[in-house]
């Protein structure tokens, strides 16, 4: 063979290569892989890759540092055999429905202030506040207003009721836990609303003028024209705050002492089984089962709210195509 | 012929002594004397350290400026980890390079030891000179040494012991009982402050399960092992059961703080100072806290924990965190370290500083001790050498956590006497039921 044969093919071969590589539709894709090699490889590496390893590690009987034997499924039967572990998904309960009110609350804070306020910055900016601080520095300032004698039992008195006739914040398993639950209502309600009000930004205000002309109060304003369209931040905001309350963790561990006095969620039940008992494949398996509650009760509520605004979807569709007519 | 030899075994002879001196051998703790040996060594070494106190406020720093006059070419850094207990097993499973010196955690079993620590020496042979040393071993070597001692009693209050009209101490927990009721009556402290919020210092109680309920030091690491019901009432106001009755009778009779949700660590230590509190049940390393705490600690005293068994009051008694050496460290680092933790067991007066219990077994009682004149320290002897993980393993499996971090299950307690939801009975047939199930589970024999 001579040496221009050699090189021909090889020729060839370069042209054949940098021809396949310009065509459009391989740049197209050698960009989306260059560009999401690096994140993609991060989401693996340190989300699912960990998540693959508690799986792994919820069938065995281990501490961080040993490894006992393989178990099975015996963690995963223990934590259904075992009262005081699951039973602590009825404290969520506590949560679910502080959850429920802090929504409505937040909703009604973003629809007033959305409405031509006087100082509604100020008073956006001032219910947003307390979601920047730090949840376990809240938990402190809130260990300190529930002590008896101090800062909420100071300003009710003032208000003239005498210190024998209250509770005790924290001590009274009949109401710790929903003063715990205010705290994370006081924290997290800043944070709903405005991303509620974000969505009720973006309504066009003719909407309100057209609505008024015929007739509509703010409350027909707010029913038919406000909630259908911030439908999905409604949806998105209920979802996170009741799988939110599944794993509510810091209230308790600050405030009660890693969840002392009846106040102990699932997740400081977890928090306790791998860190104080050192049972961490137990904790593992927990954290499955608490993943896999996370995922049923979502999918729930997406049902649920499918079903619930099936009208709503429609109503949007309409307010939209009307507005496109115009 | 014979010079021939004669040199070259010489030369062997200095060849052989020279590779000794160059080959970086980790002596045993008691293999070299401190201040002569290894002056010239030249190492910087990390300290993680459960007391973040001391290190941020220069306590230790002291200690290092002293040391450095002996051995001024170790460097060494301190490194405070606040949730230390929580922490530093997280710092285990992350690597090798987590420093030179810890303090040995509570979560490692007995046999993991080897696997991160250098060996300290043979047990008989430090048994001799050392007070807790078995404390951290795993089949006759030594793998922490305790960086002080401890006895287990209750600090209390002698103003308001006094003026209670309390004129004898306790001894068992009936006269213990109706001595929080005189405080109660007579003055205006709060009897026992349970410190609940804290935490830790429920999981306290647990140090007297031993010597103190028992004065028996094979107890804990021998005996409950194959007591079918440990916690169970022995009718004679001793054992497990009558340590965690104390606290159960005294919340459900009204002799605690108002409210013990909201109570607070350090305010604690200012109110017994001033005579707010009658008592605390806690290790003797708080009375140096209290007493500090504020202008009246001549009024703080130290007692025993009221039971008497067959008439004789001991006191459990036992190491404090244990410093242990990192074995995957550089030989050189290894003895610069071992240089300092032995300086400090030696030299540094750390333990008496701290109130606690010398660890060299000829060192110094600071004078609190004095309170335990004619009562018995009882430390606990190890577990046997057939079963030498079974303690750890049974604490684990029954998920109790005995002095192990379970301030929970003494929570509960205090909490069960305040609702009167459960009887100190029903707690404690629980606790039998979950050591029996884990002594089951880990095929363990029965008496």
């Amino acid at each position: 063979m001579g040496p221009v044969n050699n090189i021909t093919p090889t020729a060839t071969a370069n042209t054949t290569f940098r021809d396949w590589f310009i065509r459009p539709n391989v740049q197209k894709w050698f960009v989306i892989v260059s560009f999401a090699i690096i994140p993609v490889f991060m989401l693996l590496l340190f989300t699912y890759y960990p998540f693959l390893k508690m799986i792994e590690f919820s069938f065995y009987n281990m501490s961080y540092t040993k490894v006992r034997g393989f178990y099975g499924l015996k963690n995963y039967i223990d934590i259904f055999s075992k009262p005081e572990l699951f039973s602590t998904f009825r404290i969520s309960l506590y949560y679910m429905v502080g959850a429920l009110l802090q929504i409505g609350l937040a909703l009604y804070f973003a629809t007033i202030l959305s409405f031509k306020t006087k100082g509604s910055a100020f008073y956006k900016g001032a219910m947003f506040f307390p979601f920047l601080i730090n949840g376990i520095a809240i938990g402190f300032i809130f260990k300190f207003f529930y002590t008896r004698g101090y800062v909420l039992d100071t300003v009710l008195q003032f208000l003239g009721i005498p210190l024998e006739s209250l509770p005790y914040w924290l001590r009274d398993t009949t109401i710790n836990n929903w003063s715990l639950v205010a705290t994370s209502l006081w924290k997290y309600m800043g944070q709903n609303m405005v991303l509620f009000a974000g969505a009720i930004m973006s309504v066009d205000p003719t909407l309100y003028e057209a609505a008024a002309i015929d007739g509509a109060n703010k409350w027909h304003q707010f029913r038919f024209i406000i909630l259908p369209s911030i439908f999905t931040v409604l949806t998105l905001n209920v979802i996170l705050s009741i799988t939110g309350s599944l794993s509510a963790f810091e209230p308790p561990y600050v405030i009660t002492s890693m969840g002392g006095n009846g106040t102990a969620t699932y997740f400081i039940k977890m928090h306790q089984t791998a860190h104080v008992q050192y049972k961490v494949g137990l904790a593992c398996a927990m954290a499955v089962v608490l993943a896999l509650i996370i995922i049923i009760v979502t999918v729930i509520q997406k049902l649920a709210f499918k079903y619930a605004f099936r009208n709503a979807t429609t109503e949007t569709k309409v307010a939209k195509k009307s507005k496109g007519a115009k | 012929m014979k010079k021939t030899l004669a040199i070259i075994l010489s030369t062997l002879l200095v060849l052989a002594m020279v590779t000794t001196a160059f080959a970086t051998e980790v002596p045993t703790f008691d293999g070299f004397v401190l201040g002569t040996d290894y002056t010239d060594i030249t190492a910087t070494i990390k300290v993680l350290s459960h007391r973040t106190d001391l290190v941020n406020d220069g306590v230790f720093g002291a200690y290092v400026e002293e040391f450095n006059k002996v051995y001024p070419n170790i460097t060494v850094e301190y490194e405070g980890l606040t949730d230390y207990a929580e922490d530093i097993t997280l710092r285990l499973t992350g690597g090798d390079s987590w420093g030179d010196v810890m303090m040995l955690p509570a979560s490692l079993e007995a046999d993991e030891f080897s696997n991160y620590y250098t060996p300290l020496g043979n047990l008989a042979e430090m048994t001799e000179i050392y007070n807790f040393i078995n404390n951290k071993q795993f089949e006759g070597t030594v793998y922490g040494i305790p960086s002080t001692g401890n006895a287990q009693g209750i600090v209390y209050n002698k103003a308001v012991f006094e003026k209670a009209g309390i004129t004898e101490l306790p001894k068992t927990p009936e006269a213990f009982i109706a001595a929080l009721q005189a405080i109660k009556d007579n003055t205006d402290a709060t009897p026992l402050y349970t410190n609940y919020a804290a935490g830790w210092t429920m999981g306290a109680w647990d140090a007297y399960l031993g010597g103190s309920a028992t004065g028996d030091p094979d107890f804990m690491n021998i005996k409950m092992l194959h007591d079918a019901d440990p916690f169970s009432d022995r009718g004679d106001a001793t054992g497990p059961y009558a340590v965690y009755k104390v606290l159960y009778d005294a919340v459900a009779a009204g002799l605690i703080e108002d409210d013990y949700t909201t109570t607070d660590w350090e305010s604690s230590k200012v109110m017994i100072n001033n005579g707010e509190i009658g008592c605390m049940v806690l290790g003797s390393w708080a009375f140096s806290q209290m007493v500090e705490a504020g202008p009246n600690g001549d009024d703080i005293g130290y007692m025993s924990f009221p039971i008497t068994v067959d008439g004789v009051q001991s006191a459990s008694a036992g190491a404090d965190y244990c410093y242990a050496i990192n074995a995957k460290a550089d030989a050189n680092q290894q003895i610069a370290a071992m240089v300092y933790v032995k300086w400090m067991t030696y030299e540094s007066k750390f333990a008496y500083n701290e109130g606690g219990i010398p660890i060299n077994k000829d060192g110094e009682y600071p004078a609190l001790y004095a309170a335990f004149e004619g009562i018995e320290f009882v430390p606990d002897t190890n577990a046997l050498d057939s079963e030498a993980t079974l303690p750890d393993e049974l604490n684990t499996e029954s998920a109790l956590s005995l002095n192990r971090g379970n301030n929970e299950k003494v929570q509960k307690i205090v909490e069960a006497a305040f609702n009167q939801s459960q009887t100190i009975d029903e707690i404690m047939a629980n606790w039998n039921e979950a050591w029996a199930t884990a002594q089951t589970d880990l095929g363990v024999t029965v008496e």
